[in-house]
C-alpha cells in the first residue's frame, strides 16, 4: 500500500514537472524577450560627422559659474560664449569681441560700458539679454552659490562687499543697464585688462529661470541651454558626453557635426583606443611612451600658459639668506631637468611664460655652477657641512619625484650639498604647505587668463597662493602699476622690472620650466585647434572623409 | 496536497526555478541585453524568498534576525569611524593647488556646513542617512550620492557576478581535478597555474591580454563595457585570480574528505570514481571555499578598482580612491557603507548556507 501510495505520489510529481518544464521554458523566453539589447558604444552617431574625443574625467559640473576644472571648461566652452573671446592668431593672445560687439573705458579704466549683441538666442530659443549677465554675476558673487572663481570679480565696485554679506542689495554691486541698452561696470581699481576676464566661463550670462526650475539639475541635457557652437545632447555619466552642432548659433559655424566626448580616466587606456581608431584625440598619453610616439604624424607638441617652480620659503633658515637662494637657482641646469622630461617642456628662468606681453626669455639667472659655488661660499657656507638640513617637499607623482631627484643630484653635484626630499599625498602636502613645512617646495601655476598679471600677481606680499612668505613693496607697486598701465611698452618695461626683483635680485622661486601640452590627433582631423591657453573651440576643424 | 508533497514541490521545482531564472538573468545580460528592472525586482523577490523559506524551514529565523539588528549596530559604528577619519587627515575638501580667497572660502564652508562644530556636522549627517539621504557630492557639485552610485554600482555588480560564476565554474573542477588525480602531473600542473594565476598581478595579466586580444589578433575592444565582447577581458582578468584561490583550497578539502571512512564505503559499494567525487567529496568539501566566499564576493562586487580602471568600466571601484583624494566626503562614507553592508550580508549569507552544504553546523 504504502509503495503503491509512492508510486502514484512519484506519477503526479512527474506530470507537474512536465507542465512546469514547459512553463519554464515559455516564461525564459518571454523574459528573454523583455530585455532590449542596447548598442550604446558610438550613442548611434554618424562617425564620419562626429569628432571622438578624450575626456580625461568626468566633468564635475557644466554649470559655467561653478566649474573651475579643464574638463568642464573644455565642454562648457563649446556649449556657452561670455562677452568677449580670446583670439591666437598674434603672437600675443588677443581679447576679441562676443557678446559684446565693443567696449570702451572711461580714462581712469574704472568705467567700461559693453555695447551687447541683440540678435542672440538661446538653445531654446529665448533671446539673450542684458540682464542674463548681471543675473550671472549675481550668481557668481553670491556666498550660497559657494563659487571658487568669485574672486574674478573681486574688482568690481562692492563685488566683495556682497560676497561677504556686508552688502545685501546687488544694485550696489558696480554692473548696471543703461537706458541704450549697455552693460556698464564700475571697478573699485583701473583694470587694463578687464575685457579679457570676460571671456572667462564664470562670468557668463546665466538663465536664472531654468536653475531656479531644475536646481542641480539644471546641467542635465534637456534642461541645459547655452549660447554656443554646441549643445549638450547627452551626458551619459561616468562614460560619454555628446555634443551636437548648434543650427542658430550666432558666431562662425563649425564644420563638425557632433563631439563625442569618451571618459576615459587611464590615460594607456585612452592611447590604446586611440590605436585601435576608436578616438580621434587624445589629450595626454603616458610620459614613458612619448619616445615611441614623438616622430609620429599624430604627434603635436604646444605651449601652454603655465610654470613649474621651486617655492624657497625666505623665513626659514638658511634660505633666509638671499645669496643661498640665489646660488640655488644658479645650480640647477633646467636643460638637464628638460632632457629627463624627453625635451618636452622649455626650460624657464623666470616667471612669465613665452606667449604674453612681459615675458623676456633674458630675465633670470642663468645656470652658472662656479658662480652659483662662490655665492655661497660668499653667504659663510665655505665649509658645506655647516649648511643647515635642507627639506625639499613635493606631490607624490612620478615626474615629480624624477625631477625632484635630479635637482637633489644637480645640487650634489654643483654645489656639495645635500638635500632631504620629501613626498606626500596631495591633499596633504597642500596643508603642509599652509604649514610652512619645507623649506623648498615643488609648485606650478596655470593662468586663469592670458595675462602677465595671473603670473605676476602671484608674488604679491601676502597673496594667498604665495607659499614662501616673500614680500617686496616695489615689487607690489609694479603689480599695481602693471594692471593700471594701458599702453602696451610701459607695461613690458613694468613687468620686466618686477621679474628682474623676483627672479635675480630676491629669488624667492626658482622656475623650473613653461609647460607644454602633448597630443595625438588622427589624420582624419584637420586643423584641430592648439594654442596657448588650451581653449577647444572647433571654428575651423573638420574631419576628412 | 499535503505538507510533504509541497516540499517535494519547492524542492523539486522551485529551487531549480530560481536557479533557471537567476541563471538566464546572467546569461542575457552577459550576451549584452539591458536586464530590465521588472526582471531584476524578480530576481531578488525570488532570492529573498527562497532565503526566507530556508531560514524558517530550518528554524533560523531568529538567529537571521538578530544578525540584521546586529547590522544596523555594525553599520553605526562605521559610519562614526569613517566620519571621524575623514576629519583626522590632513586636507580639506576644497584645498587646491590655487589657493581660495578668504571670502570665498568662507562661502564655501557656509554652504557645505562645514563650518559648523563637528558634533553638529555628525549629527545632521546621521540624521540624513538615517532618512536614506546620502546627500550631494563635494567634488561633483550638486549630484546626488544615491544617482552616484545607480550609476556606478549595477556595472560594478555586472563584472563582479560574471566574474564570480566564472571564478566557481572553473576553480571548483580544477581543484577537485587535481585532487582527483592526487601527486600526479595533472595535480602539479594544475597547481602550477594557479599559483601563478595568484601570484601575476592583474594589471599585469590585462596589458598582456591586451596586446593579444586587441592589437595581435583583433578580435577583443581594449575597454569599455558595452556588450559581450567587452566583458571578456575584463572578467577573465577579475577572475582568475580567485578561481586560482578556490582550485587551491577545493584541492585542499577534497584531499581531507576523500580519506574519510564514508567515502570508503562508497567505493566499496562500487559507485563511480565521478559519482563519488561530484557528489559525496564535493559537497562536504566546500565550507572553506564559502568561507573565503564571503568576504570574496563583498570585494568583488562593491567594484574591483584596478580592472575597471584598465578596462575604463564606469562601476563603483574609483569612487572608493578617487573620493579620499578627492576628499569628498559624502561619496567616501556611502561606498564604505556600501562596501560595509555587502560584507555584513554575504557572511550572514554564506553563515546560512553552511547549515544546508554541513547540516552538522547548527547556528544559534
Amino acid at each position: 500500500m504504502k509503495i503503491q501510495n509512492a508510486t502514484k505520489q512519484k506519477k503526479q510529481a512527474q506530470k507537474i514537472l512536465k507542465k512546469t518544464t514547459l512553463l519554464l521554458f515559455l516564461s525564459a523566453t518571454v523574459f528573454i524577450f523583455s530585455c532590449t539589447k542596447k548598442s550604446k558604444v558610438d550613442y548611434d552617431l554618424d562617425i564620419s560627422e562626429t569628432l571622438r574625443w578624450h575626456v580625461a574625467t568626468e566633468p564635475p559640473s557644466l554649470d559655467w559659474t561653478i566649474a573651475t576644472d579643464t574638463t568642464s571648461s573644455h565642454i562648457t566652452g563649446l556649449l556657452m560664449e561670455g562677452l568677449t573671446r580670446h583670439g591666437f592668431k598674434a603672437a600675443e593672445v588677443t581679447t576679441e569681441p562676443n557678446l559684446a560687439m565693443s567696449w570702451e573705458s572711461s580714462k581712469d579704466m574704472k568705467t567700461w560700458t559693453f555695447s551687447l549683441r541683440q540678435d542672440v538666442k538661446w538653445t531654446d530659443g529665448v533671446a539673450f539679454t542684458a540682464q542674463q549677465i548681471i543675473d550671472g554675476w549675481e550668481r557668481l558673487l553670491n556666498p550660497k552659490t559657494g563659487a571658487e572663481y568669485a574672486n574674478f570679480l573681486f574688482n568690481v565696485k562692492n563685488a566683495r562687499a556682497y560676497l561677504e554679506g556686508n552688502i545685501k542689495d546687488f544694485k550696489q554691486v558696480g554692473v548696471s543697464i543703461n537706458d541704450k541698452g549697455q552693460l556698464i561696470v564700475a571697478l573699485e581699481a583701473a583694470q587694463s585688462y578687464f575685457p579679457s576676464i570676460l571671456a572667462h566661463h564664470s562670468t557668463f550670462p546665466i538663465r536664472k529661470d531654468l536653475i531656479e526650475k531644475y536646481a542641480g539639475k539644471w546641467t542635465e541635457p534637456g534642461n541645459h541651454v547655452g549660447l554656443g557652437a554646441y549643445k549638450l545632447k547627452i551626458w551619459d555619466h561616468d562614460k560619454a558626453v555628446v555634443l551636437e552642432r548648434n543650427e542658430n548659433y550666432f558666431g562662425k559655424k563649425p564644420k563638425i557635426k557632433y563631439v563625442l566626448g569618451r571618459i576615459i580616466t587611464e590615460l594607456s587606456t585612452a592611447l590604446n583606443m586611440f590605436k585601435i581608431g576608436d578616438l580621434d584625440v587624445v589629450d595626454d598619453f603616458p610620459s614613458p611612451e612619448v619616445r615611441m610616439l614623438r616622430d609620429t604624424k599624430e604627434y603635436r607638441l604646444f605651449s601652454i600658459l603655465a610654470v613649474y617652480y621651486l617655492g624657497l620659503n625666505v623665513k626659514r633658515p638658511p634660505l633666509d639668506n638671499v645669496k643661498v637662494r640665489r646660488a640655488l637657482s644658479m645650480a640647477i641646469d633646467r636643460e638637464e631637468i628638460n632632457n629627463i622630461l624627453e625635451k618636452e617642456k622649455i626650460p624657464a628662468y623666470n616667471i612669465v611664460p613665452p606667449g604674453l606681453l612681459g615675458h623676456d626669455a633674458n630675465i633670470g639667472l642663468k645656470f652658472e655652477p662656479e658662480t652659483a659655488k662662490k655665492i655661497l661660499d660668499d653667504a659663510g657656507y665655505q665649509d658645506r657641512s655647516k649648511f643647515p638640513r635642507l627639506q625639499f617637499g613635493f606631490n607624490s607623482s612620478e615626474n615629480h619625484q624624477r625631477i625632484a631627484e635630479n635637482i637633489q643630484a644637480q645640487l650634489k653635484r654643483n654645489l656639495g650639498l645635500g638635500v632631504e626630499l620629501v613626498n606626500e599625498e596631495w591633499k596633504t602636502y597642500l596643508k603642509s604647505l599652509q604649514a610652512n613645512t619645507y623649506q623648498m617646495f615643488r609648485m606650478a601655476w596655470v593662468g586663469d587668463y592670458p595675462d602677465a598679471d595671473t603670473f605676476i600677481g602671484l608674488m604679491v606680499t601676502d597673496g594667498g597662493n604665495n607659499r614662501t612668505q616673500w614680500g617686496n613693496k616695489r615689487y607690489d607697486e609694479l603689480v599695481k602699476l602693471g594692471v593700471s598701465e594701458s599702453d602696451k611698452e610701459k607695461r613690458k618695461q613694468i613687468y620686466f622690472e618686477a621679474q628682474r626683483i623676483l627672479n635675480e635680485q630676491e629669488v624667492p622661486i626658482i622656475p623650473i620650466y613653461y609647460y607644454r601640452a602633448h597630443r595625438l590627433v588622427n589624420a582624419r582631423i584637420k586643423n584641430y585647434p592648439q594654442n596657448v591657453m588650451d581653449k577647444f573651440d572647433l571654428d575651423d576643424t573638420e574631419i576628412i572623409k | 496536497m499535503n505538507i510533504a508533497m509541497l516540499n517535494i514541490m519547492l524542492c523539486r521545482f522551485a529551487g531549480p526555478f530560481i536557479l533557471l531564472v537567476l541563471f538566464a538573468s546572467v546569461v542575457v545580460s552577459f550576451l549584452g541585453y539591458e536586464v530590465t528592472a521588472p526582471v531584476l525586482w524578480l530576481d531578488g523577490i525570488l532570492i529573498i524568498l527562497f532565503f526566507t523559506y530556508y531560514t524558517i524551514s530550518q528554524g533560523l529565523t531568529f538567529y537571521v534576525f538578530r544578525r540584521i539588528l546586529q547590522t544596523f549596530f555594525v553599520l553605526w559604528v562605521i559610519a562614526t569611524m569613517t566620519f571621524g577619519l575623514l576629519r583626522i587627515i590632513p586636507g580639506g575638501p576644497f584645498d587646491q593647488e590655487k589657493a581660495l580667497a578668504p571670502e570665498v572660502k568662507a562661502a564655501i564652508e557656509e554652504k557645505y556646513n562645514l563650518n559648523a562644530p563637528l558634533y553638529e556636522q555628525y549629527g545632521n549627517y546621521l540624521l540624513r542617512i538615517a532618512k536614506g539621504d546620502l546627500g550631494t557630492s563635494y567634488k561633483y557639485y550638486d549630484r546626488n550620492i544615491s544617482d552616484m552610485i545607480a550609476d556606478s554600482l549595477p556595472n560594478s555588480f555586472q563584472l563582479g557576478i560574471f566574474s564570480l560564476i566564472l571564478a566557481f565554474l572553473v576553480g571548483i573542477p580544477a581543484g577537485v581535478y587535481a585532487a582527483a588525480n592526487h601527486n600526479t602531473v595533472k595535480d602539479s600542473t594544475t597547481m602550477i597555474l594557479a599559483i601563478s594565476s595568484v601570484s601575476l598581478p592583474s594589471f599585469l595579466v590585462a596589458a598582456i591580454m591586451i596586446t593579444i586580444f586587441t592589437f595581435k589578433l583583433g578580435i577583443l575592444p581594449p575597454a569599455l563595457w558595452d556588450g559581450t565582447a567587452f566583458y571578456i577581458m575584463p572578467v577573465v582578468v577579475l577572475g582568475l585570480r580567485p578561481a586560482a584561490i578556490i582550485a587551491r583550497l577545493t584541492r585542499a578539502s577534497v584531499l581531507d574528505v576523500i580519506r574519510s571512512d564514508y567515502i570508503r564505503t562508497a567505493r566499496a559499494k562500487g559507485l563511480s570514481e565521478t559519482v563519488i567525487l561530484y557528489k559525496h567529496v564535493l559537497k562536504n568539501s566546500l565550507i572553506p571555499v564559502l568561507t573565503f566566499a564571503g568576504p570574496l564576493a563583498a570585494g568583488i562586487l562593491s567594484g574591483a578598482f584596478i580592472i575597471e580602471h584598465i578596462y575604463n568600466i564606469p562601476g563603483m571601484g574609483k569612487h572608493f580612491i578617487m573620493s579620499v583624494t578627492n576628499r569628498d566626503y559624502p561619496l567616501v562614507i556611502a561606498a564604505t557603507l556600501i562596501f560595509s553592508f555587502l560584507l555584513i550580508i554575504s557572511n550572514l549569507i554564506v553563515d546560512i548556507l553552511y547549515t544546508y552544504f554541513d547540516p552538522r553546523i547548527k547556528l544559534s
